[in-house]
């Protein structure tokens, strides 16, 4: 493991990591917290680039988003009272979830991303915050929605470029909005044999005015529940819309089986797990359930 | 016996204890031996092959390889891995290498290079041309006509019926069990299923060799049973067992996947190749699948009882899995009957077993040695019976549990490998087990009324008893050996292994009892077959009953030179004194005193006489510790998760001779048997490749997830035991699964008779019976 | 060359490092894990168990923060502080975690005992007052097989409150009766 490895480097800056980045030309790789680069244990990599003294360690605010650099570890997040108090909390939630302590004192935000893992914690809470990425490459700086980036987080498009920054546009806020993370594992410090997240804003008469569901471990990448998020726009959630979102999720993942749980037992738990955020959503609104 | 106990009962610090948790080089690989290479086996990616060529060429060329070794360069010595006393009950149907392969993981070829990389890459370099062969991994088809043959070799012995794949056969009666079921009112028979566990223990197997200055072949290894490693590894490699040096320093525990000599020849023979210190050190990927597990086991059990409730006739018949290779196979399903079944007073009992080969990793020794398997149907189909009889399960228990003297026959038809020897229950604490349990959990109460109401979470307990034995009777043995230094302490020696538990701070106390000393003054040296005397290793509950018993009778031999020399220098007769608080004192009113000190000094420097005895010890009887589980769980009838709420473990282990300790055991026990009950299997995929060998996939229970936890030690006096001792270690794995599936019942009423228990499985249970519900209100309604 | 990771890394690095409040001079290859590179240097209380952040067998503390160190690049720990169970004693004065464990039966094989000291270590200078829940959730990195965790839950419960030097009930995790 690593045996091949001619070179550490520890860019100061994004533009320096870049260029270390172009002229390993495919054998460098990028590390930060290091909990996945090392546990793939990929033996070709001939160059590191560690990229947590580039300056990608921050949570701000600019004009009406949060952004987080992708070097912030989990531990941090969950630490910064200005994700605590974003969303209710939501991302400090997941970011508990990614782990143990030690683990989370290294796993970062822009890992948790680029490893393109469809179980990654993080995604679906930033989906439904419609959060995008910023990319850098030898071109400059680009934003992309977080869906459309996590498609491609396995494929070759990004190989040359770096994950800088999420972006997370300040949600809906007020008395109606809730937001809920869910997570089933099989034991505390798991992997998700799926995770959802939800953010619902009701309005004053218990109907739907915003809603976003997102769902992991049961698709090739994190995704949004389209179907799910349409047929609740609009209308006054009861029991029965639950009940008919819950079925609709279920038709929208496609989830597989492994040695953790069967596709079945997931596309099952997507129902309750979905129903479940959806009422921790609505419960405190006091709405007619 | 006069006095009170001064160190015996008491919880004192583990002897080893400071240089644990300040890290000290204690564990074989905290070592630096000039010169070492890293050696590197290469397993088999196929579960069934016979080795057509092999080229070692390229691999033997790459620059800081020493050593690359195939089957043609090794003795051909028919052998068992088991660490289990001569002669071993196991088939001998291993061998060091050879030129055919049985499960994904079997040895193919050995390196020892200048590093691991080189190591693992020359590993890559072996070229090896496999012809497949059919591979049988399923364990109901193993028997079947057609199967291939897995031991086709002539010259392994040992092997029941190698034509149809059987490595053991168990079939064994008291009374008569058409009999029995004949005069019962109520028979059921249920099938049960249970997995395969990986022992887990965090310091994966790992063996360093090297010849010392005489030449000789030092190993120093993560072992629980040193003596049986030397004597197995000189057969393998050929040379005398005198030639062969065994070290066991600090384990990183064991649980029955180091009672076998895993690394410890392939090791050596690199080693005695190329002259050269060489460490083999498993990956945790290697440990989950090249080293040993849990038989899988399909169990058929069927019970007749009486209207009343009273156990007639019980009857288990089993199918179980050894994987490539027969290591503990019959004595690991012996124990599955004669420990299970005698726990009911049942004048009628059968026990039958087939254990066939698979081309699967290889299961072995793992705390609980067939028990966690058997209790789980047993205890599971008796709750069952109890609930149909609309009996409390804890009535149940309390009319059909074994005795005070009563004699447990099944025992003496099922021995390690051969005949064995009927157990008289001369101490037990069951009924205050189940009692004091019962309450801890609020039995009574819980069972009655809990408050589930309409909500998707219903709690609900349910128990188990069960047994486990002290020791194999008549064949397990130890010995111990004692000597006096000059300053009043002792050096104990025993070839007893520690391997995490606290055996050498037990057998201690007993020494430092036996002499009147404080702990302090006893110097424990264990486990080193240079330097200790012979001792069958840890395995089967025996170390604190035999090795105990060893340490004790040593230590009387020489409490007895030092009263001797005391009686002189007081001029009292023996009869008038007593040791304690490392002196000697006369008993009469005029009291008169030596201390160990002074007294060590003179029989050094004036008697000119070293003051030291050795003693060994072996009983022939296995008193059984007991064991009553109770669990509270909670069920998520959405998920169908299990959260275990509440688990209460009362155990009889005689004397606790370090209760703190024995606690310890219990509470590591339980949290092994949690997640045999709830998440731990090694999975494997249709051509026999594991697909959880690692940590985040592969679920043991955290800190996080551990459960409310209850102890009760319920202490009796075991005449058989030093001190009253009897054992701990193993009989609480057995209880969670089943205790816990009976809990599982009672909140939700539907039974799952396969381990581990998945939410998935639980949500289907609960979906077939709200189809059966909706069928049979469909058939009521008119 | 070097030890049994350098060898194809024909490459290597300096590193600087304080281990245990020693400043440290190391060579070592680009692609060597903190694990190896102590465990050459003799911190063998640093324990290989899985090498892949799972067991926590290797935690060491950096910067005060406890970390795997089979998942650390030896290269990232440059100018970092790094404690390892060899620097919790002071003087060969056990730490009242290490105390702890030893009076609470929290020791069994030891295995996994130096990355638990340490992350309880970390929580009682974070937290010195910590809840049973807390202690759980800074232990959930550590796999032990032999302890069942009580004991060990109880014993940095046991140091939290001797630490502080007050009396202060801990609630017995253990319902034991003899």
């Amino acid at each position: 493991m690593f045996d091949k490895v001619e070179a550490f480097y520890r860019p100061a800056n994004v533009r320096e990591a870049l260029r270390l980045l172009q002229s390993g030309k495919g054998q460098a790789r990028v590390v930060a917290g290091g909990t996945d680069v090392v546990v793939d244990g990929d033996d070709s990599v001939r160059f590191l680039i560690d990229i947590t003294h580039a300056g990608l360690s921050y949570i701000r605010r600019r004009g009406t988003a949060s952004v987080i650099g992708a070097t912030t570890t989990m531990a941090e997040l969950e630490a910064s009272p200005q994700i605590q108090s974003l969303a209710g909390g939501l991302l400090c939630k997941a970011a508990h979830s990614c782990g143990s302590m030690p683990i989370r004192n290294l796993a970062t935000l822009g890992g948790n991303m680029a490893n393109g893992s469809p179980a990654a914690d993080m995604a679906t809470p930033l989906l439904v915050l419609d959060a995008a990425v910023v990319m850098a490459d030898a071109k400059g700086r680009r934003r992309l929605p977080l869906a459309e980036y996590l498609g491609n987080a396995r494929s070759n498009r990004y190989a040359r470029s770096l994950v800088v920054e999420i972006v997370i546009p300040d949600p809906p806020r007020g008395k109606g909005c809730r937001w809920s993370f869910q997570k089933l594992g099989r034991t505390a410090v798991d992997i998700s044999l799926v995770n959802v997240s939800a953010g619902l804003h009701l309005d004053s008469r218990g109907r739907v005015k915003w809603v976003r569901i997102a769902l992991g471990s049961v698709a090739p990448a994190p995704m949004r529940a389209p179907g799910a998020e349409q047929r609740m726009t609009g209308r006054i959630l009861d029991q029965a819309l639950l009940a008919e979102i819950g079925a609709e999720v279920a038709r929208e993942v496609s989830p597989i089986s492994d040695a953790r749980a069967s596709a079945e037992y997931r596309r099952e738990i997507c129902s309750v797990l979905t129903r479940r955020a959806l009422e921790e959503c609505s419960a405190p609104a006091g709405c007619s359930l | 016996m006069s006095r009170d106990r001064l160190v015996v009962g008491r919880n004192v610090r583990k002897v080893d204890g400071v240089k644990l948790v300040t890290g000290g080089a204690a564990f074989t690989d905290d070592v630096q031996i000039p010169g070492m290479l890293y050696g590197k086996i290469l397993p088999s990616p196929h579960a069934h092959a016979r080795i057509r060529r092999i080229d070692t060429r390229k691999a033997k060329a790459l620059a800081g390889v020493h050593a690359v070794l195939t089957y043609k360069d090794v003795p051909r010595v028919p052998h068992t891995t088991a660490g289990q006393a001569w002669p071993e009950p196991s088939p001998y149907d291993t061998y060091l290498l050879d030129s055919k392969v049985r499960f994904v993981g079997d040895r193919v070829a050995a390196v020892a290079a200048e590093s691991r990389a080189i190591a693992e890459r020359a590993l890559a370099l072996i070229e090896v041309d496999y012809e497949i062969l059919p591979a049988v991994l399923d364990m109901e088809q193993a028997m079947a006509p057609g199967a291939a043959v897995i031991h086709d070799e002539p010259d392994s012995t040992k092997i029941y019926d190698r034509e149809h794949n059987i490595a053991g056969y168990i079939l064994r009666e008291i009374g008569n069990v058409e009999q029995g079921f004949a005069d019962s009112d109520y028979i059921v028979e249920r099938e049960f299923r249970t997995q395969r566990q990986q022992h887990c223990p965090i310091e994966p197997h790992i063996t360093i060799s090297w010849l010392d200055t005489d030449g000789r072949l030092v190993i120093r290894t993560s072992t629980q049973v040193p003596y049986h490693s030397r004597r197995q590894v000189a057969m393998i490699l050929q040379i005398p067992v005198s030639r062969v040096h065994v070290i066991k320093p600090r384990i990183g525990g064991g649980f029955g996947g180091k009672q076998e000599m895993l690394l410890e020849d392939i090791c050596g023979a690199l080693t005695l190749a190329t002259r050269r210190p060489v460490k083999i050190e498993f990956t945790r990927e290697e440990e989950f699948y090249m080293a040993r597990s849990r038989h899988p086991q399909r169990l058929r059990m069927k019970m007749g009882v009486t209207r009343d409730g009273i156990v007639l006739a019980s009857q288990l018949t089993v199918l179980a899995t050894t994987g490539a290779y027969g290591s503990h196979s019959t004595t690991v399903q012996g124990n599955t009957g004669s420990k299970v079944l005698p726990l009911y007073r049942a004048p009628n009992m059968r026990f039958e077993c087939h254990v066939v080969y698979t081309n699967n990793p290889v299961a072995g020794a793992f705390r609980g040695y067939g028990c966690p398997q058997g209790f789980f149907a047993q205890e599971t189909l008796v709750d069952e019976i109890a609930c149909e009889l609309g009996m409390d399960p804890l009535e149940f228990h309390r009319k059909n549990v074994i005795r005070l003297g009563d004699t447990d026959h099944l025992s003496a038809q099922l021995g390690e490998g051969k005949e064995g020897l009927p157990r008289l229950v001369r101490s037990c604490g069951l009924p205050q087990c189940m009692e004091r349990a019962a309450r801890a959990i609020g039995w009574a109460q819980k069972r009655k009324s809990l408050p589930n109401g309409h909500s998707h979470l219903r709690r609900g307990v349910g128990m188990a008893c069960t047994m486990q034995g002290s020791g194999i009777a008549g064949v397990d043995w130890a010995s111990a050996f004692l000597k006096m230094n000059e300053d009043g302490s002792f050096y104990l020696q025993v070839g007893a292994s520690d391997v995490g538990g606290g055996a050498d701070t037990v057998l201690a106390q007993i020494a430092a009892e036996t002499l009147g000393v404080t702990l302090d003054k006893i110097i424990i040296t264990s486990g080193d077959t240079d330097i200790t005397p012979f001792d069958v290793g840890a395995y089967a509950s025996s170390t604190t009953i035999i090795s105990g018993g060893a340490v004790k009778k040593a230590a009387g031999k020489v409490r007895a030179q030092v009263l001797d020399l005391a009686s002189k220098m007081l001029d009292a007769p023996v009869d008038k004194l007593d040791c304690g608080n490392n002196e000697v004192f006369t008993t009469c009113v005029c009291r008169k005193a030596v201390s160990m000190t002074d007294l060590a000094m003179q029989a050094m420097y004036k008697e000119k006489l070293q003051i030291m005895d050795g003693a060994s010890h072996f009983n022939t009887d296995s008193p059984p510790p007991f064991c009553a589980t109770f669990a509270e769980v909670e069920v998520d009838t959405e998920t169908g998760q299990v959260r275990v709420v509440h688990l209460a473990t009362a155990v009889d282990p005689g004397t606790a001779i370090n209760p703190m300790q024995a606690e310890g055991q219990v509470e590591g026990a339980v949290a092994q048997g949690l997640g045999y009950a709830l998440t731990e299997e090694l999975v494997l995929d249709a051509a026999g490749r594991p697909v959880n060998a690692n940590f985040l996939d592969y679920k043991m229970f955290a800190a996080e997830d551990m459960p409310k936890l209850t102890t009760i030690l319920v202490e009796t006096d075991e005449p058989l035991g030093p001190y009253g001792a009897k054992s701990i270690s193993e009989v609480p794995i057995n209880g969670p699964a089943p205790a816990i599936a009976n809990a599982i019942f009672h909140a939700v009423g539907v039974r799952i008779r396969k381990l581990p228990i998945r939410p998935e499985d639980v949500l289907r249970a609960l979906g077939a019976k709200r189809a059966a519900n909706l069928e049979e209100e469909a058939l009521l309604t008119p | 060359m070097f030890g049994s990771r350098g060898v194809f890394a024909m490459k290597t690095m300096e590193l600087h490092l304080t281990v245990n409040g020693q400043s440290l001079n190391w060579s070592i290859a680009p692609g060597e894990l903190l694990l190896d590179v102590l465990r050459r240097q003799g911190y063998f209380g640093v324990k290989r168990g899985c090498e892949k952040g799972e067991c926590g067998a290797c935690a060491v503390l950096v910067d005060g923060k406890p970390i795997n160190s089979c998942l650390m690049f030896a290269a990232q720990a440059e100018g970092r502080h790094v404690l390892t169970i060899e620097g919790v004693a002071i003087d060969g004065k056990l730490d009242p975690v290490q105390e702890a464990f030893l009076d609470h039966g929290a020791v069994q094989c030891g295995f996994c005992t130096p990355g638990m000291v340490i992350s309880a270590k970390a929580l009682l200078d974070r937290r010195p007052d910590p809840t049973e829940d807390e202690v759980r959730e800074a232990l959930a990195g550590h796999l032990c097989r032999c302890t069942g965790y009580l004991k060990p839950v109880e014993a940095v419960l046991a140091a939290a409150s001797k630490r502080k030097n007050r009396a202060r009930r801990v609630k017995p995790l253990t319902e034991v009766s003899r």
